[in-house]
């Protein structure tokens, strides 16, 4: 029984951090209306550049910054060249260029950093403990500056202009326009937004473990998983879909084992579009 | 002007002439050719270069003390680049236009994955230096031998070691790979054996935490962890392990806790006091002398070490087979390694002792050189550290 109660606690902690790049993706697909892949090459990008900007002595927060600016140009730079020419021909061309981007993205970090792992250097504390359950401080404090990253997230979306407008333009991009919304810059605020969440997803990922050029692909799977789980589309959605994924996640290592973890994702995304394909909240639930 | 013109008639004979000579007057002439194959270039380019140098000076020894069967030696040495394509079409070369016996030293196990198909169906004979388990089971009729140790006979000494520190529950951490579920079994032998109990976890190496897998394996309460990894998977697992309070002794394979690996921690009592193992050469041997001589390096790596003993197997094959074929040198390479004889550490000394009549056994630089039928070492020696302070500090070579 501990053991479900810990590994539903380290699904917690794990949720947090993925809810974030999750959040990024789904923002993007809900303005742009395409499934942007090129996350996974965005997201190893943003955990370099949090690496560096930490390395050179910025803070957690500072660095965090850092990997979201860059994240969010270089995103916005690779929608605006490669994929939003596409998403007039359909959301399927433009899906497949950002595979494309993302393996880019991918091979430009080990071009610059090479193959090697890194790994911020942060001291390794040990573990509290309360009766039997355990948690890091550390972790504790990246889950904690993952949800201050959501509730600023939300707050955004909820009361100010570019929030509302990416609301609006999701939600009717025709009616949006009429209303005097730009949906060209809608969207590339969306991009810039989305992409640098996925950026900052990447670095505090990173902040638990080691970074290498493929963080960004091994978590790909879960960032769409989480996503359609909550309604491709739906901000909430992806939150919730997070959590669900991260302790789904940890708790198949119990049931079925560690290998099949990745199986996890795909089960989930099986289920749900077979039962019900606009995931748990719907698709604008924003 | 005059022209030299050679008649229709007098072109027959002469190539009749040459057909019918005996072969033994060609093939005097002919030098013996065994080839290097190593990875000059790619992620094995850091051990390639020293690998064939050392094969290179013990041919010219053994040139400089008459050959082997009265005939000169040449070695080819080509690069594999660390990738099978290359080395598929190099050994091709090798095979095709260069007509070697022998291949020797491939280091990569996809390189000698791909290349030894190649070799036993032309007969050509196969030293490698790499480790996987499903090498030794190709189909390779016994044109391979590799000097390498293979999962069973790794996994297996290091159980041992383990209980001689006095491990009783002993816990098994592997990624899902090839040689997960047979070290699995052999350290639940290991354990079972000197009476103490086994758990184990295959892991997936592309995970970012293991605090669940850590969960399950703190319930198990080890005293003693095998972490079967790779360094990338290592580093998390291994800080998921200080987190969780593990107090107990940690081993995996001195490829994988590296260097790197310290520096990746980042924190030196995260590692402090974990051990590794890796293959190590037969220190204080004739043979090992030789090789640091021949190499000009003080501590030569086991790959050079390994190199070394297949030319100077492969060499005394051929004079106690009388033949410089692949199949001579498949026939009688045990003849030269096992069955008690004169004690050599080098082909110089076995040739001469070869040509006198005399029964020999080699015990080279990287260990006995002992096959087994499959063409796997019987044993050899390993090299166990312990990191302190951030260093790797010598236990024991055994």
């Amino acid at each position: 029984m501990n053991l479900v109660l810990q590994a539903l606690l380290n699904g917690l902690v794990s949720g947090a951090l993925l809810a974030v790049p999750a959040i990024g993706f789904t923002a993007m697909f809900a303005v742009l209306r395409f499934p942007n892949f090129s996350v996974s090459g965005v997201a190893t990008l943003g955990a370099f550049a949090g690496y560096t900007a930490y390395a050179a002595g910025f803070q957690i927060v500072g660095s965090l910054a850092v990997a979201f600016v860059v994240a969010g140009a270089v995103g916005l730079v690779f929608d605006k060249v490669a994929h939003l020419p596409l998403v007039k021909q359909g959301a399927l061309p433009a899906a497949i260029a950002s595979i494309a981007s993302g393996l880019v993205l991918e091979n430009v970090v080990r071009l610059c950093f090479g193959n090697d792992m890194r790994g911020y250097d942060r001291p390794i504390a040990r573990d509290v403990h309360f009766g039997d359950l355990r948690i890091n401080p550390q972790q504790t404090e990246t889950m904690g500056v993952a949800l201050v990253i959501m509730l600023l997230v939300f707050a955004a979306l909820a009361f100010t202009r570019v929030g509302k407008a990416m609301r609006a333009s999701a939600d009717n991009p025709e009616l949006a326009a009429l209303k005097g919304i730009r949906p060209d810059r809608v969207a590339m605020m969306a991009s810039f937004i989305g992409m640098g969440l996925v950026g900052m997803g990447g670095m505090l990922l990173g902040l638990d473990s080691s970074i290498d050029p493929l963080t960004g692909a091994r978590i790909l799977l879960s960032i769409f998983a989480a996503a359609v789980l909550g309604g491709l589309g739906s901000a909430p959605g992806a939150v919730l879909g997070a959590f669900l994924i991260g302790m789904a996640e940890e708790l198949s290592v119990l049931v079925v084992g560690s290998p099949y973890r990745a199986a996890v994702g795909f089960f989930a995304i099986l289920i749900v579009l077979s039962l019900r394909p606009r995931g748990l909240l719907g698709e604008r639930a924003f | 002007m005059m022209m030299f013109r050679i008649g229709r008639r007098a072109a027959l004979l002469g190539s009749v002439a040459a057909v019918a000579a005996p072969s033994v007057v060609r093939a005097q002439a002919d030098p013996i050719k065994i080839a290097t194959l190593t990875p000059l270039t790619g992620a094995g380019g850091s051990y390639g270069p020293v690998m064939a140098k050392v094969a290179a000076a013990v041919v010219e020894e053994v040139n400089a003390a008459g050959g082997v069967l009265g005939r000169k030696v040449v070695l080819v040495s080509e690069d594999d680049q660390t990738n099978p394509d290359a080395g598929v079409r190099a050994a091709r070369k090798l095979i095709d236009v260069d007509k070697v016996a022998a291949i020797l030293g491939t280091w990569a196990s996809s390189v000698t994955t791909a290349v030894a198909p190649l070799c036993w169906e032309n007969k050509t004979f196969l030293c490698t230096v790499s480790g996987a388990d499903s090498i030794t089971l190709l189909p390779h009729q016994g044109y391979l031998v590799r000097t390498q140790p293979n999962t069973v006979l790794q996994v297996t000494r290091t159980g041992e070691f383990l209980v001689s520190l006095g491990a009783k529950k002993i816990w098994t951490f592997v990624p899902q790979t090839p040689f997960a579920k047979s070290s699995i079994e052999i350290m639940e032998g290991v354990a079972k054996k000197a009476g103490g109990t086994h758990g184990s976890l295959i892991y997936d190496d592309k995970k970012t935490t293991y605090r669940t897998e850590v969960d399950q394996m703190m319930r198990f309460a080890p005293d003693a962890i095998l972490c079967a990894g790779y360094t990338p998977d290592t580093v998390v697992l291994l800080k998921d392990l200080y987190r969780a309070g593990y107090k107990g002794k940690i081993i995996g394979q001195a490829y994988a806790i590296n260097q790197k690996l310290i520096e990746q921690v980042g924190q030196n009592e995260v590692v402090e006091g974990v051990y590794t193992y890796a293959p190590s050469v037969a220190e204080g041997s004739g043979a090992l002398a030789r090789v640091k001589k021949l190499s000009g390096l003080a501590s030569p790596d086991p790959y050079t070490s390994q190199v070394y003993d297949h030319v100077n197997m492969v060499l005394m094959a051929m004079a106690i087979g009388k033949g410089a074929t692949g199949t001579v040198i498949k026939d009688n390479i045990r003849k030269v390694t096992q069955g008690g004889g004169k004690a050599v550490d080098n082909a110089v000394d076995g040739l001469k002792a070869i040509a006198a009549g005399e029964k020999v056994d080699y015990a080279g630089a990287s260990g006995p050189c002992d096959f087994d039928d499959k063409g796997d070492i019987l044993d050899c020696k390993f090299l166990y550290e312990q990191i302190k302070a951030g260093k790797p500090v010598l236990v024991k070579i055994a």
